[in-house]
């Protein structure tokens, strides 16, 4: 079906979970003729009005009991006419709901589609907008957090600080070149230096912030890894089972896509190929450790399961050796600790190793702890922040001109063709710490030097 | 009385703005009428006597490839011939000259009265004459009026000019002429907005009290190069200039009678140029400094007056000579004429079009300090392109618009009419983004093609340029793929060269590419290369040495040019679009920016609503689709 940005969308606001009350959200020209239709309650409808009726099918039967809520163009989020439906039937009442507005004429709203509305319609900015789209895809509390006191603007004496810097440089390069008769005292070679390193150092910060602060909104990949029956299963239960998981099934034709997602401490995780870990250890197949190696390339962390109690197979040094050879983290896991150490830990090669037992629960909070520290490697969530994917591209390669630039400060090079360096590492931060024009880099050399005749 | 003869083009004043005008205009076949208040202060040096320097050496180049006179008239009567930043790269290399100012003005004169098709008239225009928002002509002080298709106005700082020496004011045009006091109001009514700037001079001095013996020299080069591309040979001498510097007297003298100066005492209240402050503002804005430098420079080789560059001052006489005479070689000067400081009307260039055409009367330009800008060079810039665009409007041809990547005039012009200014505008190569192509020394290469193309150049002078492009681009190629090999009789050259030695298969351009070397050396190394022309070889140098940032910077440029080519139609309305906020939308309603390029360069106008407008035009613009 075509899609246009006038027609009625509707979609569940409040998230497919099981919860007490669920929200529908329908938003568009006509929408509140719409909701005549569906509705017990009949016009005029009256704008931040409250209407308490029912939702009835095609037959005229109830489908829920319901109360709406009226936001009239432009008045509205979405700066268009919108009605907001509270049922409290549980997913599959709201999705009854939501088939009865399908058929008589909305259709179902893309993601983030009225924030985009909301965007088009002028009653959101762009960068509103985009803190708003992180504060919606954050998918825990904690994520939340971080995303909010971000839109607050925490971490703006550090891009004020890079901004001042830049500007100052780039002010002192100019005088250099348009003032070449005046005999300014400038700043020595070794100061600008060292400014520039705090500029690289201080962006370096801000990208590591982010990559890290990426985890806690993207969440990260986990997948197990072991020989059969070390306890693969037992361990995914221990985890997933910890936390309230939300569970997301993704359809698909082969099970290998099959991934559970959950959180720990706030940060949220999938694990890879749950169905093939649970399965495999279900029924003891013979299908030994290629297939619990299958989905390593895509894990951002390998949990990698050993045995306690038992010396180190011949299975388990071929895992080894195979995880050796991978970028991702990787956490050996020593299960069966409750079962006493039999197993010659110097032997496991990888820095980060816990000892746990899936029967009791022993050793699951190091896990946790362990888990949280390669996320967020060590970051408070004062620090954290989250960048989208071009930003963090721009960062980098702005953090590549700071390098040049020391070069070519450090050579002494002519001072046009730093300012052809400064040129591309204000383009480069645009976007992070927002334009600047010529117009400021002149306020700041008329501020700071003494120049014309 | 209607004057029976009627003109193509009207240009309002002879200062460094309408002699351009008015030259281009009668060189594309115009009918082309100047008007001035002063026959003999055609072509005037109001203020220091010196043509070019940072930036400003551009916008002269500019104005002679598009077929300007500036230059040329430079060349002819220049003192002595300087090219600034020698020390620092090619891109930031910028010509000054010193000017004896009396032959400069006779000379622009005398070519003016002979340039065919052009008449020039010594009357004050009091008054624009529009039908239907388009222009008509003018009515002058004596009652005539004069009818034509355009009018181009350059007053300079005649319109209601207001001179201030410490607390006495009068209203002058400039030093002693007499102001325009009707011309504004004239404006006004039409609609204009017009406000109040001011800007000053320095005193100028008697050489024949000066110890010049206690100063320091400073000479132009030994080997001066000319502003035009046409002139072939510079025979002119090379007076030097003088410097000298205030101490801690000087400033004591300036601080203890500010209540003498009438930017301190609250007489003057509009807005001067920051990067040319008076001595009074220096002095009290960076009072941690303990002197200020002053170059003494020769206005005319025959006459004794000298200019005290760096003593922009509107103090009073009195204090005006008390300071002077605290300064080393000044101790018994006398004062030939005081500096003053100047306030006068200027147009917010904002509400003009890129080709300086206003956006409320069509067939009306306006150049040089009228919009806000200082300088002459400024000034011949503006007036050449309104010049140009005047005649374009009278041919029905597009508009003669130059980029902020192809000119400094692009750029100026740019600034103008996308944020106007606050303070006398002057150019800065830092205003240039895109300073490593704009270079001076490439400036008839760059701009040859264009200039050609709307008929500012000659067949001859085209084909000669074309042919020192193709010429560089050869011996490029060539340097490229030739190559040496690390044999021991060139391991041995290159040591005696004085650069490290080869161990690979190594191409020319790669070792021109070192500091060191330079195409006569790579001669030495490998006499089969030609001997080339000085330009020539000075081109090639920087093309091969500077290729890394070049090619950088032409990635810049490629950036810029996508939102530039995202063209905003003319009759866009913005009330159309939601979510802008009324004061981003009145701006942009204002200023009427042409691209999204523009768009983005108005202050005040956010990352945010750029992306709003885009998304908009994207959607109800067919034209935009595809040019996105």
């Amino acid at each position: 079906m075509q899609k246009h940005d006038d027609d009625i969308i509707a979609a569940i606001a409040s998230g497919q979970v099981e919860a007490a009350i669920g929200v529908i959200r329908v938003s568009g020209k006509g929408s509140l003729s719409l909701l005549e239709k569906v509705f017990s309650k009949k016009p005029p409808y009256e704008h931040r009005k409250i209407y308490y009726g029912f939702i009835k099918d095609k037959f005229g039967d109830v489908i829920d009991e319901v109360l709406v809520n009226i936001h009239k163009a432009p008045k509205s989020y979405t700066g268009e006419d919108l009605f907001e439906i509270n049922a409290h039937g549980g997913l599959v009442c709201m999705n009854k709901i939501l088939e009865r507005l399908f058929e008589v004429g909305a259709r179902l709203a893309e993601p983030g589609e009225f924030t985009k509305r909301a965007f088009l319609n002028g009653k959101l900015d762009l960068s509103q907008a985009e803190a708003v789209a992180k504060v919606i895809s954050a998918k825990t509390e904690r994520a939340l957090k971080v995303a909010e006191r971000q839109l607050q603007g925490q971490f703006r004496s550090t891009l004020d600080d890079i901004r001042d810097k830049i500007l100052f440089l780039m002010a002192e390069n100019e005088v250099r070149i348009d003032h070449p008769e005046e005999d300014l005292s400038s700043i020595t070679q070794a100061e600008r230096l060292k400014m520039v390193s705090e500029i690289k150092e201080n962006l370096k910060k801000i990208y590591r912030a982010a990559k890290y602060g990426n985890n806690l909104f993207n969440g990260m990949v986990l997948t197990i890894v072991g020989k059969p029956n070390v306890g693969k299963s037992s361990l995914l239960n221990l985890i997933v089972g910890q936390e309230s998981a939300i569970v997301t099934d993704i359809p698909g034709t082969t099970r290998d896509i099959v991934k559970e997602s959950f959180s720990i401490k706030g940060i949220p995780f999938s694990i890879l190929d749950t169905a093939g870990i649970r399965k495999t250890e279900d029924v003891v197949e013979k299908i030994g450790v290629e297939r619990s190696l299958r989905a390593i390339d895509r894990a951002d962390i390998v949990l990698a399961v050993f045995d306690s109690s038992s010396e180190l197979s011949d299975e388990d040094l071929q895992i080894i050796e195979k995880l050796k050879k991978i970028n991702s983290e990787v956490v050996a896991v020593i299960n069966k600790s409750d079962l006493g150490q039999k197993i010659e830990l110097s032997k496991i090669p990888f820095k980060h190793k816990v000892q746990i037992s899936c029967k009791t629960g022993m050793g699951l909070k190091q896990l946790e702890d362990k888990l949280e520290s390669i996320a967020l490697k060590g970051f408070s969530d004062r620090e954290l922040i989250s960048l989208n994917a071009s930003q963090m591209e721009s960062l980098k390669k702005a953090i590549e001109m700071c390098e040049q630039l020391e070069q070519d400060i450090d050579n002494d090079i002519d001072p046009a063709l730093i300012g052809v360096d400064f040129l591309s590492l204000t383009d480069y931060l645009d976007e992070v710490i927002g334009r600047i024009t010529n117009e400021d880099m002149l306020e700041v050399m008329f501020k700071n030097f003494c120049i014309g005749k | 009385m209607r004057y029976p003869k009627s003109y193509d083009v009207i240009i309002v004043g002879g200062g460094h703005a309408g002699i351009e005008a008015s030259l281009i205009n009668a060189r594309l076949g115009m009918n082309t009428l100047l008007l001035t208040i002063a026959l003999d202060s055609i072509g005037q040096m109001s203020c220091n006597p010196a043509i070019g320097g940072l930036a400003k050496g551009h916008l002269v180049k500019e104005v002679d490839i598009l077929g300007g006179e500036m230059a040329r008239n430079i060349d002819e009567t220049g003192l002595q011939f300087k090219i600034l930043n020698r020390s620092k790269g090619p891109a930031v290399w910028s010509s000054r000259a010193q000017a004896d100012m009396t032959a400069y003005r006779l000379r622009m004169k005398y070519t003016l009265e002979h340039q065919k098709n052009l008449d020039i008239k010594q009357e004050m225009v009091d008054e624009i004459l529009v039908e239907n928002n388009e222009v008509r002509g003018v009515r002058t002080n004596l009652g005539n009026e004069y009818y034509s298709k355009a009018v181009v106005i350059t007053t300079g700082t005649f319109m209601k000019g207001k001179i201030f020496i410490g607390l006495n004011t009068y209203s002058a045009g400039r030093a002693w002429e007499p102001p325009s006091e009707k011309l504004s109001d004239s404006l006004r009514k039409l609609g204009l907005k017009v406000s109040r700037l001011k800007t000053g001079t320095t005193p100028r001095l008697d050489a024949r009290t000066i110890d010049f013996d206690a100063l320091i020299p400073q000479p132009g080069d030994d080997e001066p190069i000319p502003f035009s591309f046409r002139t072939k040979e510079l025979n002119r001498p090379n007076i030097p200039c003088y410097l000298t510097y205030t101490n801690e007297k000087t400033h004591e003298v300036i601080l203890k009678n500010l209540d003498q100066s009438p930017l301190y005492s609250g007489i003057v209240e509009s807005v001067g140029p920051r990067y040319c402050p008076s001595i009074e503002d220096k002095v009290v804005k960076f009072f941690e400094k303990k002197q200020h430098q002053i170059f003494l420079e020769p206005q005319d080789e025959k006459s004794t007056e000298i200019y005290a560059d760096g003593l922009h001052t509107s103090m009073s006489y009195e204090v005006q000579l008390n300071f002077l005479r605290t300064i080393k070689g000044l101790e018994k000067v006398e004062i030939m004429r005081p500096g003053y400081a100047i306030e006068y009307d200027f147009v917010d260039p904002t509400q003009l079009k890129q080709s300086l055409e206003t956006k409320k009367i069509r067939g009306l330009f306006l150049a040089g300090q009228i919009n806000g800008t200082s300088g002459y060079e400024e000034a011949a810039s503006q007036g050449i392109i309104a010049g140009i665009n005047a005649a374009f409007y009278l041919l029905g041809k597009e508009p003669f618009i130059l980029g902020r990547d192809e000119a400094y005039t692009g750029v100026l012009i740019d600034d103008l009419v996308t944020k106007g200014t606050k303070e006398p505008y002057r150019m800065f190569t830092s205003r240039a983004e895109y300073r490593l192509i704009l270079r001076e020394d490439n400036t008839h290469l760059r701009l040859a093609e264009k200039s050609f193309r709307a008929g500012l150049l000659s067949r001859d002078e085209y084909e000669m340029i074309m042919e020192q492009r193709r010429k560089i681009e050869e011996v490029i190629k060539r340097l490229k793929t030739t190559f040496i090999f690390p044999t021991e009789e060139t391991n041995k050259k290159l040591k005696m060269l004085g650069t490290e030695i080869i161990k690979t298969k190594t191409d020319l351009a790669k070792l021109l590419r070192r500091t060191e070397l330079n195409y006569d050396k790579l001669r030495e190394l490998h006499p089969e290369l030609e001997e080339l022309d000085k330009f020539i070889k000075q081109e090639v140098e920087i093309d091969i040495k500077y290729e890394g940032y070049l090619t950088m910077q032409k990635q810049q440029i490629e950036k810029f040019k996508k939102y530039e080519n995202l063209k905003i139609p003319e009759d866009f309305d913005y009330t159309k679009v939601g979510g802008l906020s009324n004061e981003v939308r009145g701006k942009l309603m204002e200023i009427k920016p042409t691209s999204i390029g523009q768009a983005m360069r108005i202050s005040g106008v956010t990352p945010a609503a750029i992306s709003i407008l885009m998304v908009y035009l994207k959607k109800h613009n067919d034209r935009f689709k595809n040019s996105a």
